[in-house]
Formats: C-alpha cells, sequence, structure tokens
C-alpha cells in the first residue's frame, strides 16, 4: 500500500471524491434532481476543465468557449437528423468539428501576441448563433431541432448520462494531466509567463497556442453532442448562449486557473450556485447580475482562485527550510558536459559558424545597428564588447530573431537565418541569455530549465517534462551551476544572480552549437563568476562555440579571444584581446578624448 | 447607381456613429492596455437612460447627450478609481475578466430594474429625412453623425492641443517617465478612462434612436466595436475611424445586395480576411519584443 501513501495528496483526494461520484446512483437510485444536478455539474467541469487548457495554461483567454458545445450539439443533432443514427454515435464528429473549427480560427488570430484573440471569441460566439439562426436548411433557424427520446428504458432516468458525463470529465481530466506533464504543457505556461522569452528557447509560440486552442475544443465538442441527446431539442439562443461562457470562465477562475484540479472544483460550486439561484427565485436575469457580481469579486479579491489560495495558505503553515546556493557542490562538480545533437553538425567545419553582413536596425530616426559585420569561427569564444548604447544587445536581438533586422544577411551554420522564426534559430542550435534575465517567474526552477526545445519533433514535445530523461538533463544541468537543490522553488523567489545562472543552464538544455551570453557576469559573485567562467571553458572545450557581450573587461581579456569592440552600431575593431587592449580607436571610442593624459602617462610606465 | 450611393452614404453617416463609439474602447486600450468589455454595457446603460429622460420629460434623445456624457465621464472616473485601478500590475487578462464581470452587472441591474424587453426613442424626426439629389438622409442619422463628429474633433482637441491630453498620451507610450516627469500615473490613467466612458454617453444617445435595444444588447454593441479596433489595429485612433467606416459599409452594402441578417457575418468576415494578412490589424504596430516588461 506504499504506493498509495506516495501518492501526492490531491490526486488521493480526487480519486476518493471520484469513487464517491461512481457510487453514488448506485446507492441513491430513485433521486433524478440531485443526479441532474450532478451531471450538469461534470458537463460544467468538462468545459472549464478544456478552457483551462488555452486560457489557464497558455493564458490565452476565451470567453467564447461556449460555442464549441453548441457546435458540438448542433454537429451531432444534424447528423443524427439527417441519417438516423443516434446521436451519441455522432457525438465524437462534434468534437472533432469543434477541434477543426478552433485550428482554422487559432490558424487566422493566434499568429501574433497580444489580445486579438479575447475579442474574437466572443465575435465567434456571436457569429455562429448568426449562422445558427439564419442557415435555415441546416439548422432549421430558431425553431431549433428536436430530437428523439433516449432509447433506454424511462426506469434509468438519466442515470446513463451521469455516466457519460462522468467518463468525459474524467477523460478530460487525464488529457489536462497529461498536457501539464508534456514539454508541450511547460511551453504553454512559458507563453503565459513571456511569450517573447518562450520563442527564443525554442517553442513555436504560434503552433503551441493553436494545438491549445484545439485542444481545448475537444472533450467540449463530444460533451456538445451527450447534451443534446440529453435535452432532446436545441436552438441557436441555447446553444450559442454567453451565460454558458460566463460559467465556464467562473469556474476555472474560482477554483483556480493553471492548476489542475481547481476547473473541476470550480464547475461544482458554480453548478451549485446556479442551482440555487434557480430554486430560490430569480429567473435568467437576476442570475446574470449574481454571476456579473461574483465575476468581479473573485477578479478582485481572489485573482488565483481557491485551490492555489489554500495551497498557498498550507505552504505557509508547513514551511520547507530556505536553501542557499550549493557552492561547494558547484565548485566541486563533475565537467560540464554537452548532448550530441541530433542532425549530425554540418560538414562545412571550414565556414565560420556565424556571420553577419551588414546587418542594419533602426528605430526611427536612430540607427542602432548601423551595416554591422561580425564573424563568430566554430570552437571560439568571441567577445563583443563597447560602450553602452553601442548596439550590442540589439545586434543579438538581430542574430536570434528576437526583432526583425532592416537589412543586412545573418548566416548561421551555413544557412541564411535572417528571415526565419526565433524557434526555428533555437532548434538550429542557436541559443541566447538576456542582460536582465527573464524566466518564467511563476515555473518552478526545474519547469524553467526543461522548457527548452532543440527540435520541433513530435516526440520531443510531446516529450514528458516532470520525470524520465528530459528532467534528469535538466536536474544535471542544475547541479553544474550550482543550483540543484532549488529545482522545486519558484523561479521568480531566487535572487539575480541565481536567476542568471538558472538562465544559463536553461539555454544549454536547448543543447546549442552556440550560446550568446548577455552580460552572464552581471550580478554573480566572485567565486561563482570562477565557476561560471570554467563552465564556460568546459562546454567550449566539448565543442560549444560562445559569443559574449560582457562590460567585465578582465574576464573578457582573461576568457575570450578574438575580441569584437563595437561602437554606433558598428564593429570598430577586431582580433585577439592583447591588440584589443593596446589600440587607440578602442580607447578612444570607450573613454573619449579625455583618457589620453592618463593612458599617455601609464603607456610610458608600461 | 442610386441605391449604390444611397448605400454608400448611409454607409459613411452609421461609420461616423461607430467611430465615435469605437474611439472610447480604442483610448482606453491605448492608455491603459485595458479591454474594457463594459463599453458596449455603458453604452446601453446611457441608451435605456435617454430613453427615459425622452419618455418622461421629453428631451430629444440626440441632444440628451448633454446630460448623459458628464454623467458617463463621472461614472468611467469612479469605476477607475474604485475597481479597475485595484487590479493595476496584474495580467492583462484580468481585466479582460474583471470588465467583463463589471458588463454582467450592468445588464443584470437593467435586467432588475427596468426589465428585459425591447426599447427604442422615437422623436418626431424619427422617420423623416432630408433629401440631397435623389438621396436621402435620414434625419436620426444625420443628427448622430453630425454629433459623432462634434465629439471626435473635441477629443482630438483635447489629445493633441491640450497639456491633459499631452500627459495622456505620455502615459500611453511610457507610463513609468511620464511619472518621472511629473505625470500622476493614476490621475491620468483615471482621466484616459473617464474620457473613453464619456465617449460613451454620446454614443449611448444616439444608439436610442438608431436602434432598438435591451439590455442583452451590449454582446452585439461590444464584439461590433471589438471587431472595429481589432480590424483597425490596437489602440490606434485612425485604425479605428477606418474599421469603423468599413463596417458601417459592409453592414449597408450587405443589408441593400444580400440581407440584414448577414450583415455582422460580412463584416467578421471582413475582419478575418484582414487579420489573415495582416495579423497585427491595418493600423496596428506589432508588440516589441526585445524588452523585458
Amino acid at each position: 500500500m506504499t504506493w498509495i501513501k506516495n501518492l501526492p495528496r490531491k490526486h488521493l483526494i480526487a480519486g476518493v471524491v471520484l469513487v464517491l461520484l461512481i457510487l453514488y446512483p448506485v446507492i441513491n437510485p430513485w433521486q433524478p434532481y440531485p443526479q441532474g444536478v450532478l451531471l450538469l455539474a461534470f458537463l460544467l467541469a468538462v468545459q472549464a476543465t478544456s478552457w483551462n487548457i488555452v486560457s489557464g495554461y497558455a493564458g490565452y483567454i476565451s470567453l467564447g468557449h461556449s460555442m464549441f458545445l453548441g457546435l458540438g450539439s448542433y454537429t451531432a443533432a444534424i447528423i443524427a437528423l439527417h441519417t438516423g443514427i443516434n446521436p451519441l454515435w455522432a457525438a465524437p464528429v462534434g468534437g472533432v468539428t469543434a477541434v477543426i473549427i478552433a485550428v482554422g480560427i487559432g490558424w487566422i488570430v493566434l499568429r501574433t501576441r497580444g489580445h486579438a484573440f479575447v475579442i474574437i471569441t466572443i465575435a465567434l460566439l456571436l457569429a455562429s448563433q448568426i449562422v445558427a439562426t439564419n442557415w435555415k436548411p441546416l439548422t432549421n433557424g430558431s425553431d431549433g431541432i428536436t430530437l428523439e427520446l433516449p432509447f433506454w428504458d424511462n426506469d434509468f432516468q438519466n442515470i446513463p448520462f451521469y455516466y457519460m458525463f462522468l467518463v468525459l470529465l474524467v477523460l478530460t481530466v487525464l488529457f489536462s494531466a497529461w498536457i501539464a506533464r508534456t514539454k508541450f504543457g511547460t511551453g504553454l505556461v512559458a507563453i503565459r509567463e513571456d511569450e517573447g522569452k518562450a520563442a527564443a528557447i525554442g517553442v513555436n509560440t504560434t503552433i503551441f497556442k493553436i494545438l491549445a486552442y484545439g485542444a481545448s475544443a475537444f472533450f467540449i465538442g463530444i460533451a456538445g453532442g451527450v447534451y443534446a441527446y440529453f435535452q432532446t431539442f436545441l436552438n441557436p439562443v441555447g446553444s450559442f448562449a454567453i451565460l454558458g461562457s460566463v460559467l465556464i470562465v467562473l469556474s476555472a477562475l474560482v477554483g483556480g486557473r493553471g492548476s489542475l484540479y481547481g476547473p473541476v472544483l470550480g464547475a461544482f460550486i458554480v453548478q451549485f450556485i446556479n442551482e440555487g439561484a434557480t430554486v430560490w427565485g430569480g429567473g435568467a436575469s437576476a442570475r446574470v447580475l449574481l454571476f456579473g457580481g461574483i465575476l468581479v469579486l473573485v477578479v478582485l479579491f481572489l485573482p488565483a482562485g481557491l485551490l492555489p489560495a489554500f495551497e498557498k495558505a498550507w505552504r505557509k503553515r508547513h514551511p520547507v527550510a530556505t536553501e542557499f546556493t550549493n557552492q561547494v557542490g558547484a565548485l566541486s562538480h563533475n565537467t560540464a558536459v554537452v548532448r550530441e545533437r541530433l542532425e549530425p553538425v554540418a560538414d562545412a567545419t571550414s565556414s565560420p559558424l556565424l556571420e553577419v553582413k551588414g546587418a542594419t536596425k533602426r528605430f526611427g530616426g536612430l540607427t542602432a545597428v548601423d551595416h554591422a559585420d561580425l564573424t563568430v569561427q566554430r570552437g571560439t569564444i568571441t567577445a563583443l564588447i563597447g560602450p553602452n548604447g553601442s548596439g550590442k544587445t540589439t545586434l543579438f536581438n538581430l542574430v536570434t530573431g528576437t526583432m526583425a533586422a532592416d537589412g543586412g544577411e545573418v548566416w548561421f551554420d551555413g544557412r541564411r537565418v535572417d528571415k526565419l522564426q526565433p524557434w526555428t534559430r533555437g532548434h538550429l542550435g542557436l541559443g541566447r541569455t538576456f542582460q536582465i534575465t527573464r524566466l518564467f517567474k511563476e515555473m518552478t526552477v526545474l519547469q524553467n530549465v526543461v522548457a527548452p526545445l532543440p527540435d520541433s519533433r513530435p516526440r520531443t514535445i510531446f516529450a514528458n517534462a516532470s520525470s524520465g530523461s528530459e528532467a534528469q538533463r535538466a536536474k544535471d544541468l542544475l547541479d553544474i551551476v550550482g543550483l540543484g537543490s532549488f529545482a522545486r522553488q519558484r523561479a521568480g523567489d531566487l535572487s539575480y544572480g541565481q536567476q542568471k545562472l538558472v538562465e544559463l543552464a536553461q539555454v544549454l538544455m536547448l543543447e546549442p552549437k552556440l550560446i550568446l551570453l548577455d552580460e552572464p557576469a552581471g550580478g554573480v559573485n566572485p567565486s561563482l563568476l570562477g565557476r561560471l567562467t570554467e563552465v564556460i571553458r568546459e562546454l567550449n572545450r566539448s565543442g560549444v562555440t560562445f559569443l559574449v557581450v560582457e562590460h567585465n573587461i578582465p574576464l573578457v581579456l582573461d576568457l575570450c579571444d578574438p575580441v569584437y569592440v563595437f561602437a554606433r552600431g558598428r564593429s570598430i575593431a577586431h582580433g585577439p584581446p592583447s591588440q584589443i587592449r593596446e589600440d587607440p580607436v578602442v580607447l578612444d571610442a570607450y573613454l573619449g578624448d579625455d583618457w589620453r593624459p592618463t593612458t599617455v602617462a601609464t603607456s610610458e610606465r608600461g | 447607381m442610386t441605391q449604390f450611393i444611397q448605400a454608400l452614404v448611409l454607409g459613411v453617416l452609421i461609420g461616423g456613429i461607430y467611430a465615435l463609439m469605437a474611439s472610447g474602447l480604442t483610448l482606453i486600450f491605448g492608455v491603459l492596455r485595458i479591454i474594457n468589455i463594459a463599453q458596449g454595457a455603458f453604452l446601453i446603460l446611457v441608451a435605456t437612460f435617454t430613453w427615459w429622460l425622452w419618455r418622461t420629460i421629453g428631451i430629444d434623445p440626440i441632444l440628451a447627450a448633454v446630460i448623459t456624457t458628464p454623467l458617463m465621464f463621472g461614472l468611467g472616473w469612479v469605476t477607475y478609481r474604485f475597481v479597475i485601478s485595484r487590479i493595476k500590475g496584474q495580467s492583462p487578462s484580468m481585466s479582460v475578466l474583471l470588465t467583463f464581470g463589471l458588463a454582467l452587472v450592468i445588464e443584470g441591474v437593467l435586467n432588475v430594474t427596468v426589465g428585459n424587453r425591447f426599447r427604442s426613442a422615437s422623436p418626431s424626426y424619427f422617420e423623416e429625412s432630408f433629401s440631397i439629389g435623389g438621396i436621402l438622409l435620414p434625419k436620426a442619422q444625420t443628427y448622430g453623425f453630425l454629433a459623432a463628429i462634434v465629439v471626435l474633433g473635441g477629443l482630438y482637441v483635447v489629445l493633441t492641443r491640450t497639456w491633459t491630453g499631452r500627459a495622456i498620451r505620455a502615459t500611453s507610450q511610457n507610463p513609468s517617465a511620464a511619472a518621472l516627469v511629473g505625470i500622476g500615473a493614476t490621475a491620468t490613467a483615471a482621466l484616459a478612462f473617464a474620457l473613453g466612458s464619456a465617449s460613451a454617453g454620446v454614443g449611448g444617445s444616439i444608439l436610442s434612436t438608431l436602434y432598438p435595444f435591451f439590455p442583452a444588447s451590449h454582446y452585439d454593441w461590444i464584439s461590433r466595436l471589438l471587431g472595429i479596433v481589432v480590424l483597425g489595429g490596437m489602440g490606434s485612433l485612425p485604425g479605428a475611424l477606418i474599421g469603423a467606416l468599413i463596417l458601417g459599409l459592409a453592414e449597408t452594402l450587405t443589408a441593400t445586395y444580400g440581407g440584414l441578417q448577414w450583415s455582422t457575418l460580412v463584416f467578421y468576415l471582413v475582419i478575418m480576411v484582414v487579420l489573415l494578412v495582416r495579423p497585427q490589424g491595418l493600423f496596428g504596430a506589432r508588440i516589441r519584443e526585445d524588452v523585458a516588461v
């Protein structure tokens, strides 16, 4: 029985509740009313759990999700009407229809970041209502469609529906749990936390969002087919009601969006309130006021939802001892090694790994990068130094695709990459860290490190992220930077220096050929800095090339060869560190005219 | 041909009114990055109030804007100070949910107080038209259009020619820098929200004579207005104008040559086609992805 003890408490509770729900109609078979209330709660929980995939995990709020219930209902009903088969057999087709529509819409509105999505979801719900009302030959217009009564004996009442919705709910929760465990799920949360950064670590944000939207439609569509049969009647106003969407959103929000069981818990609460409103007076109109009021109050006073708020309170009462950076562990750790990338290294070994030719980027009147050229040879640790505002970080952004260049070319590993999406460049082996760390603050440290995707194969995307080889690899990388004991902590709770180290571990997960480090030493304490340079050297020995922006000049001169110097958006000098140190052009760019007297004095001494 | 010109003229008249309604939404989004889902409910609230004024006191519905606009300015200010400013710093999606909740509350309050039925203010000129060379200009639409143009012009002057307007535009471009040069961020935000709500004052009064409405009509209105804003590009005022004109023309042209019931659908199709070609909308800028927020 030890496996039960090892099961997390929440799964245990969920299991017990499930058993009780399975037994309920057996124990209390002659009570159609509570069964009816419960089965509607299951239906709402199916919808809220599905909604949670796109709006909870990925953070793209849909206000029109009840549309998929209506789509599923209409698909099943129309098929049943025209072919004479039982609507239940057509219900899966309803799921497929919902997915097709979701993917089609997603493909149009989810390509950009931002707010168009939420707006389109409302419009779509109303548009579907218009279509269902006016496409009379297919939908019978506002008269609606009446279906045959259930084929089973009246004595069974709604018990078959009760179990159908319960099975659908279990499947939906398992599906959602599976998504949350995969790297796909981690990628969705990454999108919610910081979409630009997610793209930089190889997450194809467009495809991920579209898939999430499609996945969030499937079980609702099937449930819609079953629901149509349960009701035996459907019309446009009832099937595409906005109040349905309100209940879905409210359920997920009350229970806790982004968590696995939150939407289920919320759905039960909301369904009971809804039922209470029906019993104790108040028609549809009062209900709008009630749910609107609850929505406002929840957003203002319980934005995280019940379950996460409860978990937070629990952790407060049962604190875990704080841990510190394992400096000793980090300093004594084995050599950092790289995993082999999937595709063989291109045989064009003679060509430079990275070549920037005439790259230009303008911000209005300011030309931040001005026809810059830069070459990074394979196997080097190349430095990029220059005064603040000389365009170093902008150049990084052009190379990794965080920004689109206004002109010029970027070649990586024998391929022209300047028109490619950031994640594609990541898949080719181009990784970067950010000047100001951009970790996914709400995710754990381990999830942060697991998240990067070195390629776009389904096998990689749907690999298990919470245990197995990927998680093990992430733990190893964390040990290398000395943060292994922080794996389960929230990334946002770490200090700035620690976050820098996590970001380095994160980029290593991408199995990059070239790593662009933007001020890796900033905020890291001296002994760890020693370890950091050591890690960089070890990785470099095993074949990783580096391009480093850094203001710590002693570090640069010690670690890097060659050194590029940037000023006013272009490279003004490059060569070995010893040569750069003496170059008057460089000293002029860095220090301006005032340096002359003192440096003359120093050079005389030297 | 006359039919076509007639449809065009009507489309432009309606488009101007849509532009006024959408301007408040786009102003609030531009400055606060908040999608005010309650804007549609504000419109219906004002329309209902205007209808009541017209019915009980006999005030002309479009002239009633003189009363409803300052009221909505105040309501917007209060809403921002006491409700919306509480979730500052949280993810933008929370503001969507909050304003959605506000919209439901307004709808519910209207349902409970004045009842769930269709209304429409019909002043004496309701069915009259000006006739210019065979083209009919319905008086209600024309007055509404003129009022919309006046208010839009006023809004433009406030935003470009006054200190307040500069403060609002500064805050929309860079809130922290604006705060550094002495522009109170919260006060400016409240002002922008109040101005956006005030535009619903005029818009709602005009709406009450042009369209029958009931409490739940706000969904139709908000999805139209949001459609305009998405089509034009989020937060862009010229974009909202063009988007509104396209909606007006799409509606009248579809109503003339197709069927009235398809007109909204045609507009949504236009949005989809535009987003296919330009994912950021007609005048929208892509979000800069280089700066960590």
